[in-house]
């Protein structure tokens, strides 16, 4: 079996490379700057040495530059195939449809559909460490599907699927749409519950239940 | 050389409107064009910068108070087309169109008629964007951005948002004309002596600058045309492949608009921080090539606002924008290189430059974790975006603009302004921008939205959004005081003469203001800093000795 990928610790793994050098870089840049105004501020009417440049420190700092560069697009690649990786074995497929301005969860081959109402917004429901297979699609504008808590997003486009594996933990999260989309896009919201695999089971023959009962008074 | 005579002047001269209104309207001196793209540019930043503090009124606390959902919309996309297509590109090329010819030794912009008639558009632009205000569905609502299908007609139904793609049409070739009347003059309209790699600092990040624009503007024209005809029903966009086209279609000058938004306050701030340093500036030539580099880096960048479609090749895309780190890296070695061992001044140019300096930073640094698509995947269209390009666009950009303001405002009227009023107005713009767009970095890693009217109480997000709102309060006190010094300036004024700060460029071996035809002579050209030149010679020759001499 493969391994579970967790977008949250690929996403802060390689932000704690990120930061660090960015933080750094900043700090070494405003020290520069502060011993250069202190230091070499101006005193009376004399003319500074001038030169034109320092070209071999330029060109071994162009280097290092590339370097770092090379690192952090290194570390970025090989996080982004596993976080973009597709399972040959999904434990779930989630058919996600977004629209102007909610949320549809369909889950193929259980007759199970999750839609919100004016109330609220609708509920995903997954279990936990599994790895759960979306196929993301818009009826109308752009969306975007966001769960910060997963530090993953993924835009739904009209006449379109995207693909995508994520694994949750046992947490409540909330998801939202993160593309612009309109007049309610701030209220395009949906709840995240991660059931432990056992009582994902028992939810889904419960809805399926309901979703029978009320088909049957339907029709 | 020395005193070399101008002929350009009467050759350019034609017939001119002599005088009253139909001179102003028509006139083809590029100083008083730009004068007025710069006027014009800034009384739309008073307008979008009006829309950004009721934005921020409105997000202080959750839930709505101010205004509904829809106006609210209207706000943040005015806020946005404003500042991009109306005040920070305008401002950028209205600083060239005035300074270019100056700095290359011309006695006016190449196709000063051209130049004219762009600034005209941009300005019919701007009203046609603004009219939208007055239609029945209100203004533009789309976004700056103007995705499809959200910004198609059953989407976004209404006349207004036409004028406001019309609008965006028409201020694009404006500002198309005016870039290439810059290239014009830099590669056409230089001195004699004036090479290539005598072009200083500020005029060569002006032509990487219109470059750019000439190359990339009119692609979101075109983008808009077709979206134009398609919301008129031609269905352009309207099938599975239309919306992402129109993506790529909009960023491939989304991108590189960037970029003509940083070059030329990038150039400014070299000129500021050599000048106030008294020092030529280090490293020219790796400065041009670094220049020339990010210039053909930015035309393959676009796609990195467009990690999350996963309908492109992220890693290409993201291996592009992060080898950007080298050139700006080397930039960053220059300016910094120039100062130490220099003689630094610290008069307003040149603290709203360092400004400019460390705040862009801190807008680069956070690219470069957006240029990552897993970083991406969570900060995009996240209040961390807004808080990066505010921090490249208001913090980097504008000071430069002020830095700018305050350098050559002698050099336009003849008369300085306050340096007092001038360090206020930079203490309360650089607490408030720090203010306002910090905590944004915050509220994005914590999930935040952007481009969202309210938020929940229990969100979390109340306490950053207060901090926030009070820092952007602060920025308009802050010009509030840039007016006031206008003002007072302007009033009661105190000559500057031609060249306060002991400049190293061109512009300051003429009058203030410069003459019509900006040069009754021109000193030899002997490098990028002709005037340094001059004053050490003199240095040398009047006290003998060989202290400051060049290397």
């Amino acid at each position: 079996m493969e391994a579970l990928i967790d977008t949250r610790e690929e996403f802060d793994d390689l932000l704690g490379l990120y930061l660090p050098i960015g933080i750094a870089v900043a700090g070494i840049v405003f020290a520069l700057v502060l011993f250069a105004v202190l230091r070499y501020r101006r005193r009376g009417d004399e003319m500074p040495r001038q030169r034109e440049g320092l070209p071999l420190a330029e060109a071994l700092y162009a280097l290092v530059l590339a370097a770092i560069v090379v690192a952090l697009l290194a570390a970025t690649f090989t996080t982004e195939d596993r976080v973009d990786r597709i399972s040959d074995h999904p434990g779930l497929e989630v058919d996600v449809t977004a629209f102007q301005w909610g949320w549809r969860f369909t889950y193929p081959g259980e007759a199970v559909t999750v839609v919100g109402d004016d109330r609220r917004p609708p509920t995903l429901v997954v279990p936990t460490d599994t790895t759960v297979r979306f196929t993301l699609e818009s009826r109308d504008v752009i969306h975007s599907f966001w769960i910060p808590e997963l530090r993953f997003k993924k835009d739904a486009f009209p006449e379109r699927e995207n693909t995508f594996d994520l694994t949750f933990e046992e947490e409540d999260a909330v998801g939202r749409c993160a593309e612009f989309c309109g007049l309610a896009h701030g209220e395009m919201t949906f709840d995240v519950l991660a059931l432990a695999p056992p009582d994902f089971r028992d939810w889904l023959r419960t809805q399926r239940r309901e979703g029978e009962i009320q088909h049957r008074t339907e029709t | 050389m020395r005193g070399a005579e101008i002929g350009a002047g009467t050759a350019i001269a034609g017939r001119v409107p002599s005088g009253g209104l139909l001179a102003w309207i028509a006139t083809t001196d590029h100083k008083r064009i730009a004068l007025r793209m710069a006027a014009v540019a800034f009384g739309f930043f008073l307008v979008g910068g009006i829309f950004a503090l009721l934005i921020r009124t409105e997000l202080a606390e959750p839930e709505l108070q101010l205004v509904g959902r829809d106006t609210y919309n209207q706000l943040f996309t005015m806020h946005g087309s404003t500042m991009i297509f109306l005040v920070v590109t305008p401002l950028a090329l209205a600083l060239g169109v005035y300074l270019v010819p100056l700095q290359v030794g011309a006695a006016d912009i190449a196709g000063p008629r051209a130049a004219l008639a762009g600034h005209w558009m941009v300005l019919a632009g701007g009203l046609t964007m603004y009219s939208s205000f007055l239609t029945d569905h209100g203004a533009g609502k789309a976004g700056w951005t103007a995705y499809y299908p959200l910004s198609g007609d059953s989407a976004t139904p209404g006349t207004g948002m036409d004028l406001w793609v019309a609008g965006v049409i028409l201020v694009g070739l404006g500002l198309t004309l005016v870039a290439a009347c810059l290239v014009a003059t830099v590669i056409r309209l230089r001195a004699p002596g004036m090479t290539m790699l005598r072009v200083p600092v500020f005029s060569w990040t002006m032509l990487a600058a219109a470059l750019m624009a000439v190359m990339t503007v009119p692609v979101v024209g075109v983008a808009m045309a077709l979206l134009l005809a398609d919301r008129l029903g031609a269905g352009i966009y309207d099938s599975a492949g239309g919306p992402i086209a129109y993506q790529h279609l909009f960023w491939f000058f989304g991108h590189p608009a960037v970029y003509i938004m940083f070059f030329p306050f990038l150039g400014i701030t070299a000129e500021v921080v050599a000048t106030f340093s008294r020092r030529r500036f280090v490293g020219y030539k790796p400065l041009i090539l670094a220049l020339a580099a990010f210039t053909g880096l930015s035309m393959s960048v676009w796609a990195h606002h467009m990690f999350t479609t996963g309908q492109v090749v992220n890693k290409y895309f993201s291996l592009a924008s992060t080898a950007l780190v080298v050139p700006a890296g080397m930039e960053y070695f220059a300016i910094i290189a120039t100062m130490i061992g220099g003689a630094i001044l610290l008069r307003a140019p040149m603290l709203f430059a360092l400004g400019f300096f460390l705040q862009f930073l801190i807008g680069g640094l956070s690219g470069v974790i957006l240029a990552s698509p897993p970083l991406d995947y969570h900060a995009q269209d996240s209040y961390f975006v807004v808080a990066h390009f505010h921090y490249t666009l208001f913090a980097g950009s504008l000071f430069a603009g002020f830095a700018a303001v305050y350098y050559w405002f002698p050099k336009f009227t003849g008369v300085m302004l306050r340096d007092s009023l001038g360090k206020l107005q930079f203490v309360l713009l650089l607490a408030g921008t720090n203010l306002t767009f910090f905590p944004m970095f915050l509220l994005g890693y914590d999930g935040m939205p952007r481009r969202v009217a309210d938020y929940a109480p229990d969100a979390g997000f109340t306490d950053l959004n207060r901090l926030s709102t009070l820092g952007s309060y602060l920025v308009a006190i802050g010009v509030a005081v840039f007016l006031w010094n206008l003002y007072v300036s302007l009033r009661r004024r105190e000559p500057a003469g031609d060249d306060p700060w002991e400049g190293h460029t061109l512009e300051w071996a003429t009058s203030s203001p410069p003459p019509r035809y900006n040069f009754r002579s021109l000193p030899p050209v002997t490098s990028y800093a002709p005037l340094l030149d001059r004053r050490i010679e003199r240095s040398r020759g009047g006290r003998g000795s060989g202290r400051g001499g060049r290397r």
